[in-house]
This record gives structure tokens, sequence and C-alpha cells, in this order.
């Protein structure tokens, strides 16, 4: 692979490193939404169950941020195997 | 002291020794002292990573913050979580390709070696010595409270238990350790969490509903606003925590103990697979302390006090509902806790101290190999004396705020560093240590002009600074630092600096095989 393709792939790469990094960091940070007036509707009951929506997304977060490294790691697995990258 | 919690221990501590003499028998040199030789897979490194990471502050000290504040507690847990996906997104590829031992072995490849490794190697040894004073302070507290030993006794056996598996088992003993710790402690969650759910009729809606009834706060604890009340209080909690964690020396140090940087990712999302399994049982665990701790008056003292305090909760919980067999076998889980950690940071200390600053530094990149490993060893005892001699002269301290420092540093130090000197062809060497000793300087000063040392350490009425993890502001600081001092440098250095990127680059995504020519040096 001369340098002009290995440059061609590793700006690939570092997009989609960057789009992961980019949508992790906005769920995580949604997270403050919680201690703001916007975020009161996540404070309250779901129903009639005790489970709030702030706990709610906690857990989801936890799930989404796995669920994220599994399809970094299969997108990558992916464009290997396919031959795009090394 | 327990006889549960005896025999528990010993077994453990008999196994581990036993896996040290094994795993001395196999650390012949400095390489397999710092990085078990690079032979550890993707599963059992993810695993020694979870162990490593999963402190008895996690779990203690989550389930203490939940058992006071319900839902509040949480955010420590999701900071401490969020880090696991950006390691492997941003870092495990990059850094793998490009270190040997150390992340200061990564910043220094593209930067002029020997003043980046000073000032590298410094930061990570400031966080060692802060990350092991708190663990070594806590850690004497609790032992002394779970199994009634004198405080000296129970730092000083502890610094035995580790001199005995680093020094001589090096990285294999202490990963050994750390998986054995790690499936302790996910085991003992589980049971608690499973008898927290069984009590409750596998109902988390009963379990809530009781911690309502149970908790002086009601409600509010399923919500936010019980510990914090301010978005930016939050702010400055998620981004120590994330941002501290990515510039951890003895955690990136991991990522070197696998062959290559396949081994490497898969490490970091098995580590994740087990953390966030962890934190949610957490949840559980959490409202479990609420639910069956408050209500009971044998967990109190006459003034309406947790016995041992709020970091006690989790152990008064494994008693509330399992009796003495799983008080015992929690308390020895928390002592191997402590045991793992301590050991992982003295192999990071002692790695920053004969790889980084004698080997690479001194004998500039040619030490004999004889003489680098007896000075680890050397080394590793050194460290271990340090940390009783700190954990005896800080036990009256409050230690809250040496807790915290570790993390802001690392965040404000390491991590900029690191993060920049793989994804920025601008950086040069006087721009990362200007901006390096900005991120100390600052998050040091506003941890002591903050609430934990200005009002609970040195009594004074207000604080100078109103928060107590002040990452938010030190990390863009020397975020800045860095770019506008290297924007601004136009000395020679500067411009191999600039030039090292481009072969950087390629090796840290194409690894040994897309090697260039060695990147210029002066």
């Amino acid at each position: 692979m001369d340098n002009a393709a290995k440059l061609s792939v590793i700006r690939a790469r570092t997009r989609r490193r960057f789009v992961f990094t980019l949508i992790t960091l906005l769920l995580y940070f949604s997270f403050i939404l919680n201690w703001t007036a916007s975020g009161d509707s996540l404070a309250g009951r779901l129903g009639m169950s005790h489970v709030t929506g702030s706990l709610l997304m906690f857990a989801v977060l936890i799930v989404t941020f796995i669920l994220l490294e599994l399809v970094f790691l299969l997108l990558n697995r992916a464009t290997t195997r396919s031959g795009e990258e090394p | 002291m327990d006889a549960v919690a005896i025999s528990m221990f010993l077994v453990f501590v008999l196994a581990t020794l036993a896996i040290s003499y094994w795993a001395s028998r196999r650390t012949l040199s400095s390489q397999d002292f710092y990085t078990a030789g690079g032979q550890i897979t993707g599963l059992q490194n993810g695993t020694a990573i979870a162990g490593d990471f999963m402190s008895a502050a996690s779990f203690l000290g989550i389930t203490g913050l939940m058992f006071l504040g319900g839902f509040d507690g949480l955010v420590l847990a999701l900071g401490a979580f969020a880090a696991w996906p950006l390691l492997l997104f941003l870092l495990a590829r990059r850094v793998r390709n490009l270190g040997s031992c150390t992340f200061v072995d990564v910043v220094s490849q593209r930067l002029e070696r020997t003043r980046i490794r000073v000032v590298a190697a410094g930061g990570t040894i400031v966080v060692v010595v802060l990350y092991l004073i708190a663990q070594m302070v806590g850690a004497g507290k609790l032992i002394q409270l779970l199994f009634g030993l004198p405080y000296e006794v129970a730092v000083v056996a502890i610094s035995v238990l580790v001199l005995a598996y680093v020094t001589f088992g090096g990285m294999l003993a202490t990963t050994w350790v750390q998986i054995i710790k790690a499936i302790l402690l996910l085991t003992g969650v589980t049971i608690t969490a499973f008898m927290v759910m069984y009590l409750s009729s596998f109902s988390l809606e009963n379990l809530l509903a009781t911690a309502v009834v149970q908790h002086p706060r009601g409600e509010r604890i399923l919500a936010p606003g019980v510990l914090f009340d301010s978005p930016v209080q939050v702010a400055t909690i998620l981004v120590s925590m994330l941002f501290g964690t990515l510039g951890l020396p003895h955690i990136l140090m991991r990522l070197f103990t696998v062959p290559d940087m396949h081994e490497a990712k898969k490490s970091a999302f098995y580590a994740s697979l087990f953390m966030g399994y962890f934190y949610l049982a957490l949840v559980i665990v959490g409202f479990g302390a609420v639910a069956f701790v408050y209500g009971n008056p044998a967990f109190f003292t006459a003034e309406g006090q947790l016995i041992g305090g709020s970091n006690m909760a989790a152990i008064h919980l494994a008693t509330a509902v399992g009796g003495n067999l799983l008080t015992g076998f929690m308390s020895a889980v928390t002592f191997a806790t402590i045991l793992a950690v301590v050991a992982g940071l003295t192999v990071s200390g002692a790695a920053a101290i004969s790889h980084d600053l004698y080997a690479e530094v001194l004998c500039k990149g040619a030490p004999d190999a004889r003489r680098e490993l007896q000075l680890t060893r050397l080394t590793t005892v050194v460290i271990g004396v340090i940390a009783v001699v700190l954990g005896i002269l800080f036990q009256n301290e409050n230690v809250a705020f040496i807790a915290t420092m570790p993390m802001v540093v690392a965040a404000s130090v390491n991590f900029p560093i690191l993060f920049l000197s793989l994804y920025w062809s601008g950086l040069t060497t006087r721009g990362a240590i200007a901006g390096a000793l900005v991120g100390l300087v600052s998050s040091v000063s506003l941890i002591v002009v903050g609430p934990q040392v200005w009002v609970s350490v040195l009594g004074f009425e207000r604080a100078l600074f109103p928060y107590d993890y002040p990452a938010l502001f030190t990390l863009p600081l020397a975020v800045l630092v860095m770019s506008v001092v290297s924007w601004l440098d136009n000395s020679d250095r500067a411009a191999v600096d600039r030039r090292n990127y481009h072969s950087l680059l390629v090796r840290s995504e194409f690894g040994e095989s897309g090697r260039p020519p060695p990147v210029a040096r002066h």
C-alpha cells in the first residue's frame, strides 16, 4: 500500500473514530439535562411505576455505550475483511 | 474478627501468593516485569482492567453515595464508565501500536524525548503517589473496621502482600491478582443484587417502593437534586471522571500487556462489558442498601449514624440480605479489591521511575537489562515503603481531596499530552511542556482553594473556588496553552516535532509493518 492510500485509510478511520466519540460525548453530557429545568420531565415517574426517566436514562446510556463499542468493532472488522483497510 | 471473613481472606492470600511464585519464574526481564511479556489475551486483560479500575471507592463509595442521596450517586458511576468507549475509539489502537511499556513511550515518539519523558513521567508519579495515598488511607481504615486490625498493621499488611506480588511476579502476578479480584467482586455484587431482588420478590418496583418508604428524603431519592443541585457541579464531576480515567497511567499501561492492537481493542471492550454489568448491578445494590439498611437499627449508632459511615453501607447490606457468610465474603472481596488496585499502581510507579526515567532518560534507551530489572524491583520496594509511610502520616487527614487530585491531574496533564500528540500535527515539545505545567499547577491550586481543602481541611468559612473537581476548567486551559505555545513556537525543535507527526501517524495506524525510518531526533 502506498503512502497516499495509507493516508486515505487513516483519514477514514479517524473520521469514524471522531463520529463515535462525538456520539458518545453528546449522550454522556446529555445526562446533565437531569439537573436543568429543561430536563425536569426526566425526573418524573414513568406512569404508575417508581422508575423515573432519570433512572431509565442511566441504564439506557450504559447499554448504549456498550452497543456503540460493539458496532465500532464490527465496522472495523467489516472494513478489514472487505479489504478496504489492512 | 469474623471467622468466615478470615478463612476467605486466607484462601485468597494463599492463592495469590502461589500465583506470584508461579509468575516469578516467568518474569525474567524488565519487559516481562512491566507488561507480562505482552502475552495476556484480550479477555484476560479486559478482566484485569476491570479488576484494576473497580476499586473499593467504586463499590463502597458509589453504594454509600446512593445510600445517602439515591439517584445522584450514579453520577460517579456514569463518569467512571463512559471513559471505556472513548478508550476504545480514540486510544487503544494508536497507543498499543506506538508504545512498549508506558504511555510516556507514546508521547516521546515525536517530541524531544528527554524533556517530555521527564514531564510525563513526573505527571505519572504525581498521579500514582496521590492515588496510592488515597487507597492506603482508605484501605487502612476499612480493614480496621472490617477485621478489627490496628490501622498501622493494616497498612503494613497491605504493603507487604503487594510487594510480594509485584516484586517477584511483576505485571503477570498483578494481572492474575486483578483477574481473580474482578471475578470475586462481580460474584459478590451479583449475589448481593440477587438477594436484594429475592427479598423484593424479583420486582424492581417493589425494591424502589421500599427504598422510598425507608429513606428520610422519600421519593426525592429517585430523581436528581439530593446530593448535587447545579448542572455545572455535575459537569465538573463528569469531565474529571471521563478524561481523568483516560489519563490514568496504570490503566493505559495495561494496553501493552497484550500481543497486538486487536487484543488491545478487545481488552477495552471486555472491560466495558464487565464494568457496564457492575454499574448496572450497583443500581440494585445502592437502592437495596436504602431499602434494607435504613430500617434496621442494628446498623446505626445510638446517635443515629450509620456504623462506619456511609462507605460501609454495602457491607451492612451484605449482612442484612446474606448474613455472616455474605458479609465475610464481601469483606474478603473488599480486601482483594484494595490489594489489586495498589498492585497495579505500584507496577505503574516502578515503570515510571525505572523505565521512563532510568532506562530511557539516564541510559538513553540502552540500559543494562539485568541492572534495569534489579532497579525495577528495588523501586517497587521503595514505593511500598513510601506507601506505608504516607499512609500512616495521612491517617488522620481528610483524604477526600487526595482521592480527587489524581483524576483531575490525569485529566489536565496526561490526557491532553497523549491526545494531542496522537491527533494534532502542530503539537511541539515546548507547547506540551507549558500546557502540562499549567494543567498541573492550575488543577492542584483549584483543588486547594476548593471546598474540600479550603473549608474541610484548612477550616475557612467559604471556598474561593466552588467546585471539588476543577477539570472542567483546567483541562481546556491546558489544551489552550499547549495549542497557543505550539502555534507560537518557531524553534528548530518545533519543526522536527511537526515533521515527526506523519511517520508517527502511519505507525500508530499500521503498526510495525508500516514502520517508516526512525523519526528525527536532536
